[in-house]
Formats: structure tokens, sequence, C-alpha cells
């Protein structure tokens, strides 16, 4: 609590949570989580389904806001941040949603366009060449005039990458960015994230599930279960750490600390072969 | 026992939603003069909501026109009193028939499709990212149907009267025999220019076209993300509003006459 | 870029449509299309009895309009209505001697002023009057007129009260209109039962403003048109003393029973259909004893 507002500028870290603690609908999604991101890296958030990956992302946009603890990004603390500062901070973060989130009424051009026309007031020319240089970068300049109905799952998650990048932002989000590729839109994807974050320094944070695919392109990987962080450690090293987490994940398992069982009453009872049933 | 906690839900339901519903008028309201940088939305939303509902809005008041021309020459012929039917076709549309069944056309029409709209950008996470790229969604795209609703329904509701006048013309003078002057002549004494245009025409309107904008981009916006979702809150939609403006058009009634 | 044009094209013809659609309503059919008129001239007219004739009604001259009615007084002291007409100073050739009548246009329209050509060489000018004049028929006193019976006069200058003694006084109720010359002056203020005489006790309160009727002066019981109510009509007299608060009115004329009326005529057509005999007769028995 005694940090600075504003972060210095070669602190390492540019996202940090400490003690971010959610209950949604009863349920704790996060108790006391701590973590950083190290800016400049590509950081893979690993975990169960249901274990709030994404929730995480929306508490590092200030889409969802924590009673407890603080989420502070680039020295801000979001919970926190007015409604104008939050739309500031939110001008230099990329978002790319798992299932693009394409406006439906403008074709890929404008679609790109969409936040430079909304916060600038650049001329016309300007504008053009922003967004054919976006899109030549994710490979999609020929399809500039097609509608976001035209477009494959791979082409559209590559538009929405292109508006994401569009004002060259200091971090990006991506929300599953593999989920119902092909192997080959999957490696375009995956290439695309490492190009980018080599030749812009962007900081990147996956929310993801294939392994595979996260070992090539990560710096740094958590592993978040039962609203803790179970494990976290370089993709070669993480897996080797022995503890029971790390071993059902990466493994795979079907059965130990996740259970395969929904938590539920005695079976022999529901089944009615206890004594005294029925 | 059951029944009444029931019903006593549905009675909570209710007054939440419109309580809800109010706040989020208060937040469109809020959100007009941001709103005001996307003009061209507004103007693309008036389009929509407006010009592609004149077809259904000028069938339905030329066919009210003409049945209403019908159905009162022969109540008045029983009078004797034929010479009536162009004041009478003309109050019954403008006081009541024009703004109201014109607000009913407009939310099976326009109400609908803004909830389906709206309701599907939600569903495929458009609203969201809207607010990652720091664009407010209330501005940007609740305020500008709620304004070309409101904008539109007057507009809509001249042109539905004027189609009415028509029809009932067609069926008085041209088919059933109503001399011409005697039909204008009639309608001109005994319309008023304040009181059945301006006061029951438009401000009535109005007020529908605020009421089921307001509804449609309301369930649109906080509808469930699925595809049961927006159709559940589509369907809203037009109860709702079907019941607002007949509620409403009574509370006027009563006010503007 | 173009497809948004294209949006405000459409959009700006659907506002003018819109807006073209509002201005036919208003200037069409609403009373402002009767105004618009040009330069016009009023010219007076009095009539005892103007029935249910409307600011604004047309005046019309051989059924073609030709101005319209600005406005309706009664004078106080004076048993006529005055009617301000305003004609188009098209039809500035309309001979001094020309007569102004109020007609209904059919059994239940709105009544109108028509003028009948004289042979003057002479025309009337602005701040004109017509001499001759004819009120409404008393066939439309009877029967026609449709639209209620009129508001009661407001009575913003006091009233004096007036009683009168009625046979019958049909549905009149308190509150209902006193007329004079078709004009309301004052209201109803009670309808008892007279235990000595044995029938109706009315009375009226009447607007200080007319404190010169005759105290001659008599008072019947209308119907205003087929389903209007009643109201009580005076009909001044010659006297030079006016009527004075707590007077009485000797001359009465109770309520015609429409009943009665309409019952007659539908015995008379039932009984001319079973035998064209006697049909006098028949309409001579009481009728409507239901």
């Amino acid at each position: 609590m005694t940090d600075p507002v504003h972060a210095k500028p070669d602190d390492r870290t540019l996202v940090r949570i400490r003690g971010l603690t959610t209950v949604l609908n009863g349920k704790t999604v996060f108790d006391k989580l701590d973590m950083d991101i190290p800016r400049g890296k590509v950081t893979a958030i690993m975990g169960p389904s249901g274990t709030g990956k994404t929730t995480l992302l929306k508490h590092i946009t200030g889409q969802m806001r924590g009673k407890v603890g603080e989420v502070k990004v680039d020295g801000l603390n979001v919970p926190e941040l007015a409604r104008d500062q939050l739309f500031e901070l939110r001008e230099r973060i990329g978002y790319l949603f798992q299932n693009s989130a394409l406006l439906t009424d403008f074709d890929v051009f404008e679609n790109v366009a969409f936040p430079l026309r909304q916060h600038t007031k650049l001329p016309e020319v300007l504008i053009r060449n922003i967004v054919l240089t976006k899109l030549q970068a994710v490979g999609l300049r020929g399809a500039a005039s097609l509608m976001p109905s035209e477009l494959s799952g791979g082409m559209a998650r590559r538009v929405a990458l292109a508006r994401a990048i569009v004002f060259d932002p200091m971090l990006i989000l991506y929300d599953e960015p593999f989920v119902g590729l092909d192997p080959i839109a999957l490696n375009q994807v995956l290439k695309l994230i490492r190009t980018l974050n080599e030749t812009l320094c962007i900081t990147s944070v996956l929310v993801a599930h294939e392994l595979d695919a996260i070992k090539q392109v990560a710096d740094h990987i958590y592993l978040i279960a039962n609203g803790k962080v179970v494990a976290q450690g370089d993709p070669k090293t993480i897996a080797d750490d022995g503890s029971p987490w790390t071993r059902q994940f990466f493994g795979g398992d079907a059965d130990g600390p996740v259970p395969f069982q929904y938590p539920a009453d005695d079976y022999a009872e529901a089944l009615g072969f206890k004594q005294g049933a029925a | 026992m059951s029944a009444q906690v029931g019903r006593e839900n549905v009675v909570l339901q209710s007054l939440a939603q419109i309580g809800a519903c109010g706040l989020f008028l208060l937040r469109i309201l809020a959100s007009i003069p941001r709103s005001m940088r996307h003009a061209g939305e507004t103007v693309r939303q008036l389009w929509f909501v407006g010009a592609m509902s004149l077809i259904i809005i000028m069938t339905c008041g030329l066919f009210v026109g003409l049945v209403l021309g019908l159905q009162l020459y022969y109540v008045l012929a029983i009078f004797g009193g034929t010479s009536a039917s162009g004041s009478v076709v003309a109050l019954a549309i403008y006081r009541e028939l024009g703004p109201v069944v014109t607000g009913l056309l407009f939310a099976g029409r326009a109400g609908t499709s803004i909830t389906a709209e709206i309701g599907l950008m939600r569903a495929t996470d458009q609203i969201a990212a809207m607010e990652m790229m720091a664009v407010d969604p209330i501005a940007y795209v609740a305020a500008p149907r709620f304004l070309a609703g409101l904008i539109a329904m007057p507009l809509l509701c001249c042109v539905f009267c004027a189609m009415g006048i028509f029809g009932g013309h067609l069926v008085g003078v041209s088919w059933l025999g109503v001399d011409n002057g005697t039909f204008w002549s009639n309608m001109t004494a005994n319309v008023d220019m304040w009181k059945d245009v301006i006061n029951s025409v438009i401000w009535k309107s109005a007020a529908f076209g605020a009421v089921i904008s307001l509804i449609a981009v309301f369930q649109g916006y906080t509808t469930a993300p699925t595809s049961e979702g927006v159709a559940y809150a589509t369907t809203r939609t037009v109860v709702a509003s079907s019941i607002a403006i007949l509620a409403l058009d009574f509370v006027l009634t009563a006010f503007l006459m | 870029m173009s497809q948004r044009k294209s949006y405000a094209v459409g959009t700006g013809l659907f506002i003018v449509l819109g807006f073209a659609a509002l201005a036919y309503l208003a200037t069409q059919t609403t009373s402002i299309a009767n105004s618009h008129q040009g330069a016009s001239y009023s010219v007076d007219a009095q009539f005892a009895n103007i029935g249910q004739l409307k600011e604004r009604a047309p005046v019309k001259v051989a059924g073609v309009r030709v101005g319209q009615v600005q406005s309706i007084t009664l004078e106080p002291g004076k048993d006529v209505a005055d009617v301000t007409l305003s004609i188009d100073k098209k039809f500035a050739q309309i001979p001094v001697d020309s007569v102004a009548t109020i007609y209904t246009s059919g059994l239940l329209g709105d009544q109108y002023v028509g003028i009948q050509f004289g042979n003057a060489k002479t025309y009337v000018a602005e701040g004109g009057h017509f001499g001759l004049t004819k009120s409404t028929q008393p066939l439309e006193d009877m029967l026609g007129k449709f639209l209620g019976g009129g508001s009661a006069a407001d009575a913003i200058g006091g009233t004096y009260s007036v009683k009168a003694n009625f046979t019958n006084v049909g549905t009149l109720s308190v509150g209902a209109p006193v007329k004079m010359a078709g004009v309301a002056i004052g209201s109803v203020a009670s309808v008892k039962a007279d235990p000595v005489k044995l029938d109706a006790l009315v009375t009226m309160d009447i607007d200080k403003k007319y404190d010169q009727i005759p105290d001659d002066s008599a008072a019947a019981i209308f119907t205003s048109g087929l389903i209007g109510g009643q109201y009580v009509a005076i009909q001044p007299g010659g006297s030079p003393n006016s009527l004075k608060e707590g007077d009485q009115l000797v001359l009465t004329q109770s309520a015609m029973q429409l009943e009665d009326l309409i019952g007659k005529f539908l015995v008379n057509g039932s009984s001319s259909n079973s035998s064209n005999a006697g049909s006098n007769g028949s309409s001579n028995t009481p009728a409507g004893k239901h």
C-alpha cells in the first residue's frame, strides 16, 4: 500500500496483483491471489476450466472490480480508477476476445479503423495507412472489404488482433486465442503473438489450454487452481516441480486434486442402498 | 402457498424491471451529450428504425382508414349522419388509432429488431469489445437507437394518419358517395390543430416512441447472452411495450384532453 | 463511406416525408384550413336563437363557403344573439337586403349560416349589418340538435335566482343550463316537488349580467337533440319591468316528452300497417304508457 502511485518506467513488472479476493454468486473465485506479469514478456495463465482465468483478465481491464486487494497496471490501481481514467487506460490495452467480437455492421477495414475513428480525428489518408499496415501485419490486407460474416474463425481472430494493436498498446490480453482453430490457423496466430511481442515489445498475457502451443510461445507460465497460484515457472521447468497439480494438469490425468466427480451427496445413499433408507 | 410466493415474486420482479429500466433511462439521458459525437450512428439508426418501417406503417394506415370509413359509414347511416364521416374518421385516427396502432406496429417492427440486434451484440461480446476499446456502449449503441425511436415515431404517426385519412376518403367519397366537399368541410370544422394534431398525434406518439425504444434497448442490453436469452428478450419487448403503450395512452389521454 | 451517405440520404427523405405528412394533416384536415383565408370583412347579424351554431362555423352562399362565423355574443339586456360573420373580400357583392339564415347540414350535422341574396343594388361593407335573419328551425329545436345542451354560463359576475313552477320537468336536473335565444345565461340550482301545488318548483341562478329580462317572460323546458340533456329556455316577454332576485316566472311550458312524441309516431306506423282506418284516433290515445 506504500507503493508510489506511478511505477518507475524501468519497473520490470507491468501488472502487479496483490491479495485479490473475488466472490461471485457465493463462490470464491480468487482467494488472496498474488501475481506479477513481467514487462515485455509473454505470460501464459493456465488452469482447469472454471478457475476464473477470463475473470482475471476482466479484473486487469477493470470490466470487473474486486472489492478486496489491488490490481496495478503500469502503476495505476484499477479498482480505484474513475471511469474516464479507466477508459484512458483501456486505450493502452488490447483485448482479443475468444469469439473475436467483430462489429457485424462494419466490414473488416472499418472494424480495424473503429478505435481510431472513435478516439482520434486523424485525416482519412492516415487512418487508411494505419489500418492497412495493421492488416498487412496479420496478413489480411486483401480482405479489407469483406464483412465479418464472410470470414473464417482464424481470419476473424486475426482481424480482431489487428484491431487490438491499432493503437500500438503496451499490453495485449488474449482470451483463449487458439480455441477452435485448425493447426494452420493456430500456428499463424502463434507466430503473430510471438512476432508482435518481439517487434513491438508488447507485453502479452495469454489465457489458454493448449500446452504444446504455449510451450512454444510463453516465457512464463502461471497455473492457477482453487483461486490461488499453485505453480509457476518457465515452460521447461514448470512440469517438473513435482506438485500434484502440475502432475495432473500437464499429465492430463482424469482424477487428482481436480476431482472427476462433481461434489455430491453419498452415492450409496442416493441409490437407496444404505440401511434405514426407504 | 407456493403460488402466492410465486405471484409475489412476479410483482417484485416487475417492479425491479421497471426500476432498472428507469435507471437505464437516466444513463441514456446522461450519455446523450457524449453520443452527439456519434451523430452519424443516430442517422443510421433512424434509417433502420424509421424509414424501414414506412412500408408496414403506410399499408396498415391505409387499411385502418378503409375499414374505419366503411364501419363508420354504416353506423352513421343509421342516424342519417353520413356527412359527419369525415370528421369522425379523422378524430378516431388522430386521437386514438393513429398513435396507438403506429406504436404497436413500431414495437413489432422496430422494437424487436433493436432488442435482437443489441442482444446479439451482447451475446457475441461486441458490447464488451466496445467497452474494451474505451467506447461507451450506452453512448454508441443505446442512445442513438433511443433517439432514433423518439424522432421516428411522430413522423411515422403523421404518415400513418395521412394514409388513414386517404383510406377513409377513398371509401367514404369515392366508393360510398359521401359528398367530397362535405367530407372535408366537416373534418376541417371539427378537427382542432392544437388539441388533435399537436397534442394527440405528435406528443402521444413521441411519448410512445420513447417508451418503446427504451424498452427495446433495455431488454437487448440486459439480455442473457445466449440464443434463448435473445429470443426471450425479444418476446418481452413486444409484450412490455404493448402494455406500456395502452397504459400510457390512458394516462396521456386523461391529461392531454 | 458511400454506404453511410446513402443512409443519410434515405433518412433525410424519411424525415421530409414525415414532415410533409404533418403539414398535410395540419393544413388540410384541421380548422387551420378554414382560417387561412385572405382578406375578409365582417358583417353583423342578429338572431333570436342561434341553436347550436358555433364560432368558425361556415358561412355559405348557395351552399358554397364564403366565410366563417367570427364571434357569437349575447349583449346584456338584449334577447338576441349578436353573430359576427367574417366574409372573404372576394365575395364583396352581397346585397344589403340579403337574408341570413341558420341551417343545419343534415339532420344531425353542424349548423351554418346561409345567405340568400336580396335585390338591392347596394352591397354590405365592413361593419355592415344583415337586417333580415331567420333563426334555427323550430323542428330542429324539438328533434335536431345532436350535440349536447352546451355548458352553463360561468357565473363570475354573481347570479340572482328566479323560480318557476312546471307541471312536468322531465329529466331536468340540477346544473342544467338556462338559455335565452339559445345562449346559456345561467343554470338550474334546484328542482323540488311543491307539496302544496303538487307540481315541480325549479330554482334558476341567472348571471347578473342579464338583469334586464322582462318579468313576464316565459320559461320552457326543451331537450337539446334526440339524446341530449334538457334545459330551461327563457322566452322574453314585453313588460317594462325586469326580473329580480326571488321573482317567480308565471308562464311556463313543461317538458315535451320525447317518448310521447316518438311513441305516437310508432303507434301510428304500426296501426297503419294493421288497419288504415282510425289512425287518427289511435294517435290520440295516450301513448307511452310504459
